[in-house]
């Protein structure tokens, strides 16, 4: 469950956020929308301790989020936002580097499971074995989310994932979080994809 | 032995001097702007050469291991202040962090270099430790200074980067990994270049020196092997350690890069 209670933000002199208040249970979804600079992706980051509110709290599965407690509360969300950079090299070599983190070594990396994402998502043509400086914003952009999706985390932050993605994709995609019943998303997006599905929504004004 | 060139006398020099009119007409006549420039940096180079070839008379004429060895840590302590405003980073986080690296990085090297390679009878004297240090720290400087940028700089440019990698699992060092290959290696480009081509495009200047004093172009070019090897070390050592030690200040206990980090 996630939990943001009375969070006051602001960068220098400008309030971004005030007085926001959240519930999201294990397994719901939540759309989060509302113009630029209203602070849709603040609270994504605030969720993953990027940044700290200048007032009230963020709760994770009951747990006051503090600088203890983060690294371990991380572990329960995969984030993905948009215009992602990788960096450079092969992408199987990247991908297999995040399974090599000590936090992720209990899981197994299996290359059939990176095909696997790799037919779902259309990646026409393009295989583990490309290099990431090859690959195209939109293919970029998939990489990204499968890689997030290899964690099987509880918890899903997804930040205009779709922006960069033509309709056909875009429908794949949503659908396939959506359709994953146990997962708790936390979702920034302009996409009507998202909303044709019965979803919790939040709308910020600036 | 080959007989040292003959020395040149301040009349001669002065002529060199002249040698400023082609930049300088040039400079007028395309006004590029830049004489007055020109003329306050080569009066900062001569005069800073002057003051260091007395400084240089004065540790030879004494040659004190621990006068040697102080003037060495003055030195790593310009290059660790150099270092730092040429970053664009902030002074108070780092000064520590990078003099060690210096300290550590180049020292290592030199004293490799002097007790293994040239293996003299002592190893303090000023002709090796004062001249070599000064070549280390000279050429480590440069990629210490590019590699601190770029490790920071793209740290801060690509911070969905980082912060996807954090969310990913990886502990602070794992999510700077791919940031601090990165640099290193831009860090390194610039000198593995330069060692590509040596001796086929350009003599280098140790070399050039030696032969100049009166040394044998065969045992000019072993000391330019042995200390091109060192001065790699020194490089690699230096950016690597530099970027170790002042990871853990620049990062706050959540791991996001710290905002103050930057002038």
């Amino acid at each position: 469950m996630i939990e943001l209670q009375n969070i006051d933000f602001s960068v220098g002199q400008r309030q971004i956020l005030r007085n926001v208040s959240l519930k999201i249970p294990a397994g719901g979804r939540l759309l989060i929308r509302g113009d630029s600079g209203t602070g849709k992706s603040t609270i994504l980051r605030l969720i993953l301790g990027l940044v700290q509110p200048d007032s009230g709290r963020v709760i994770i599965d009951e747990e006051t989020q503090n600088r203890n407690n983060i690294w371990s509360q991380r572990l329960k969300m995969a984030y993905v936002s948009q215009d992602m950079q990788l960096g450079r090299g092969k992408t199987e070599s990247f991908i297999k580097e995040v399974f090599s983190y000590r936090n992720n070594r209990h899981l197994t990396y299996d290359r059939r499971d990176v095909e696997k994402y790799f037919d779902l998502f259309g990646m026409n043509g393009v295989t583990p074995e490309h290099r990431l400086e090859d690959l195209s914003g939109g293919e970029l952009q998939r990489v990204a989310i499968i890689t997030a999706l290899l964690l099987k985390r509880p918890i899903y932050l997804l930040d205009e994932i779709t922006s960069a993605l033509d309709a056909n994709l875009k429908i794949k995609i949503t659908g396939h979080f959506l359709s994953m019943k146990n997962a708790t998303l936390v979702i920034v997006s302009h996409d009507q994809h998202w909303y044709e599905h019965d979803i919790q929504t939040l709308t910020l004004d600036a | 032995m080959t007989e040292a060139a003959p020395d040149i006398t301040l009349i001669r020099l002065l002529l060199g001097f002249a040698l400023l009119i082609i930049p300088a007409g040039l400079s007028w006549w395309v006004r590029l702007g830049i004489i007055r420039k020109m003329f306050v940096s080569t009066g900062r180079m001569t005069a800073q050469l002057f003051l260091v070839s007395i400084l240089l008379i004065y540790l030879f004429d004494v040659d004190n291991p621990y006068i040697n060895t102080g003037w060495v840590i003055i030195m790593i302590i310009f290059a660790a202040g150099a270092s730092m405003m040429s970053s664009g980073l902030r002074f108070r986080h780092f000064f520590i962090p990078i003099f060690a690296s210096y300290f550590f990085g180049a020292g290592f090297s030199l004293l490799y270099f002097i007790g293994i390679v040239v293996n003299p009878e002592s190893i303090f004297t000023a002709q090796l430790l004062v001249v070599l240090g000064g070549m280390l720290l000279g050429n480590s400087l440069n990629s210490v200074i590019i590699g601190i940028s770029h490790f920071y700089q793209s740290l801060q440019k690509e911070k969905k980067r980082y912060h996807y990698l954090l969310s990913l699992g990886a502990s602070i060092r794992e999510a700077q990994m791919p940031f601090f290959r990165e640099a290193v290696i831009a860090a390194m480009r610039p000198f593995l270049a330069n060692m590509a081509t040596m001796g086929v495009v350009f003599l280098p200047g140790m070399m050039t020196g030696q032969i100049l004093g009166g040394a044998s172009p065969d045992t000019a070019i072993k000391y330019q092997i042995a200390i091109m090897l060192a001065i790699f070390t020194s490089v690699t050592l230096s950016i690597s350690l530099s970027l170790f030690f002042t990871s853990r200040k620049g990062f706050d206990e959540y791991g996001v890069l710290k905002e103050d980090l930057f002038k």
